[in-house]
């Protein structure tokens, strides 16, 4: 009997709806309302603990599959996805230190290259042709037609 | 009734709301037919410039958008054999082989007016029967609230393909969120662990965009390079053949049955919350053959499939609308992020809200039913692009849609939290992709649970007896329905536990 992928996804679910539950019983009754605040939190997260107990007995319970390859199924880029990931994270680090305009040039354009790497000279300029084009068309749209703002940048002033 | 409904065709008929209804047209057409893009995201890049438009004219663009895109979908089936967009799933069967049997401006017209007639038809379910819905619905307690915010997360749980217990704790997981922050009642807070980070709680645009659009643009990534990107036999860049308008007309009116039922079936899924245009589509689809003379045929480039499921899918829209107006539970995605947009403009839906905003509500009607012949002056106009605009590389409209995302998360309350929400719940999202958790109950939990909760301690506060969710009719009814819906789910899965096939998540 080995634990799966569900498995671990239902102890996960299990252990944070356990502690939570925990916390629910310790919020404070208020004296006016004839439950208190913990009431609710505390029968979704029984539900929860139930469900995801349900789910590591379910796991635990199946026979393993057969894994074999799917003749056809698409090959799964991890790779990319992770690189996506880290792209996004740092252009949300540097929306408020650069500023909205010049963040969004770099990440549009790294981020493109990172998905399809440019390989001639005329596919570069396409690039950053999209990048600066998505950073202005946006930075127009919204803050002189829609009037909402976007960040500033703490280092650039921009 | 038909007074309101004609100055509301007479207001949203001005400038200031035909343009952003066409313009979300376009852009529903447009990120409709690219595969990959689905109708909530197209709906989602459209978001943030609703921000500073009136209620309606926001309102009005995304209407636009789900009408538009639930029609552009069939052009990547018609052309590349796959749906641009779920909603379209069905269309894929007999679009794609009669394009490919030399006929890709029949199917495409097919298609696109059989759009315009389902949608119009279900407009008129949409005027006339949201009023005596919402009416019902004025006649509910907290007990019945409670119990069909119950019924609907129940439903849709059960509807999950994967796993019923998957899209149990989908919901639980939605209902969780809505529980961090304060509490309703008395503000205190919880799960907060000393937070001002979430001592406000978790605001719901900034999770709902998070969690769908990332984790529909990281699963398509995975898949870039891969064969799906590369059609075997795509047909982009067609001529499309002479054909006539009329003639297309005919072959549809030629059989008002299959009109009129698949657009019933498409108003019905679209009615039931968070279910979605891709089970219309296949619904009516499945409908559609098991009704013809001609079942053989389907499968084959059989033009009753193109109808059936356009159709359908657009009529699934106006049901969805319905729900949303009447009860204020989304029918879908798409109307979950209306929701979104209706609460940014400070408005409560709900049974209350036709006869507290009777010029928002029929401007709605107005602008679903405006949107039907702006999507086919679209379509006329501007075939010969969107026949090319299917093969825009995902590599370029990844970052465009994620900086706009961005955008939409920031604008909302012009912090930078919100975009840390937005990425904390973009890494929740794929993460529970990947482990198979569907994501529509997750949803509707989220947008249901602060409801839930009130109505919970509502209920209880005027009278303490539980039983009072049983033994009041209405309440109990909904209750056994919501207890029938997840055995029947149970039963389902038992017989197919089998045949359980790895299928694409469905956003």
């Amino acid at each position: 009997m080995s634990i799966g992928r569900d498995g671990i996804a239902g102890l996960v679910l299990l252990a944070i709806s356990l502690v939570l539950l925990v916390k629910s019983f310790q919020l404070p009754s208020l004296p006016i309302v004839p439950v208190g605040p913990g009431f609710y939190p505390s029968i979704v997260l029984c539900f929860m603990a139930a469900a995801s107990a349900l789910l590591v007995l379910q796991d635990l319970m199946k026979r393993a599959p057969v894994v074999a390859d799917v003749p056809g199924a698409p090959r799964r880029n991890y790779r990319l996805v992770v690189i996506a990931f880290a792209i996004v994270g740092i252009y949300v680090v540097l929306l408020p230190l650069l500023g909205f305009r010049l963040a969004t040039v770099l990440f549009v354009g790294s981020l493109q290259a990172a998905l399809g790497r440019p390989r001639t000279p005329r596919q570069w300029a396409v690039l950053a042709a999209i990048a600066l084009g998505t950073a202005m068309v946006s930075y127009f749209v919204f803050e002189r037609y829609l009037l909402v703002l976007l960040p500033r940048g703490a280092w650039t002033g921009f | 009734m038909l007074d309101l409904l004609w100055h509301g065709l007479v207001n949203v008929a001005q400038w200031k709301y035909m343009l952003p209804l066409f313009a979300g047209t376009f852009i529903g057409v447009i990120g409709g037919s690219l595969p990959g893009v689905t109708i909530t995201m197209t709906v989602i890049v459209v978001l943030p410039f609703t921000y500073g438009l009136d209620p309606l004219a926001g309102l009005a663009a995304m209407t636009g958008v789900y009408v538009g895109g639930s029609t552009g979908g069939l052009i990547a089936c018609c052309l590349l054999g796959i749906p641009g967009s779920p909603a379209s799933i069905a269309t894929t069967f007999d679009g794609f082989p009669m394009s490919r049997n030399g006929e890709p401006g029949r199917a495409i017209w097919l298609g696109v007016w059989a759009s315009v007639w389902g949608g119009l038809l279900g407009a008129l379910f949409l005027v006339f029967l949201t009023g005596p819905l919402a009416a019902i619905a004025l006649e509910f307690g907290p007990w019945e609230y409670f119990s069909l915010f119950v019924l609907a997360m129940a439903m849709v749980a059960g509807l999950t393909e994967a796993s019923l217990l998957k899209g149990l704790l989908s919901t639980a997981i939605g209902l969780l969120i809505t529980v961090v922050g304060h509490d309703p009642i008395g503000s205190v807070p919880r799960f907060t662990f000393g937070s001002e980070f979430i001592g406000g709680g978790f605001p719901f645009l900034p999770v709902l965009i998070g969690i769908f659009a990332f984790a529909q643009i990281m699963t398509d990534l995975e898949k870039l390079n891969g064969p799906r990107n590369q059609p075997v036999e795509s047909l982009v860049g067609v001529r499309l053949e002479r054909f006539s308008h009329l003639k297309v007309n005919l072959e549809i009116f030629r059989q008002p049955f299959l009109l009129a039922w698949s657009t019933i079936v498409g108003l019905i899924i679209g009615i039931l919350p968070a279910i979605g245009g891709s089970a219309s589509s296949v619904m009516a689809y499945d409908q559609a053959k098991k009704f013809s003379k001609t079942p053989e045929r389907f499968g084959k480039g059989h033009p009753e499939g193109i109808i059936a499921s356009e159709a359908s899918n657009n009529a699934n829209v106006s049901g969805s609308l319905m729900t949303i107006m009447a009860f204020g539970i989304p029918g879908d995605a798409v109307t979950a992020v209306m929701l979104g947009a209706m609460t940014i403009h400070g408005i409560q839906s709900g049974p209350l809200f036709i006869s507290q905003n009777p010029d928002l509500a029929y401007g709605i009607y107005a602008a679903y039913i405006l949107a039907h012949p702006c999507m086919l002056l679209i379509c006329v106009a501007l075939m010969p692009l969107m026949l090319r605009v299917t093969s825009v590389r995902m590599a370029v409209l990844a970052p465009v849609v994620l900086v706009l995302c961005v955008v939409g998360a920031y604008a909302l309350n012009n912090t930078m939290q919100s975009v840390y929400v937005l990425l904390l719940f973009g890494v929740v999202g794929y993460v529970l992709v990947k482990l198979g958790f569907p994501l529509a109950p997750l949803i509707l939990g989220l947008i249901l649970g602060d409801q839930i909760e009130i109505n919970l301690v509502r209920a209880i506060m005027t009278d303490a007896n539980p039983w009072l969710f049983v033994t009041r009719p209405i309440s109990g009814g909904l209750l056994a329905a919501a207890v029938l819906s997840v055995a029947l789910a149970i039963w389902q899965h038992l017989r197919h536990q089998n045949r359980v096939v790895e299928e694409e998540p469905d956003f």
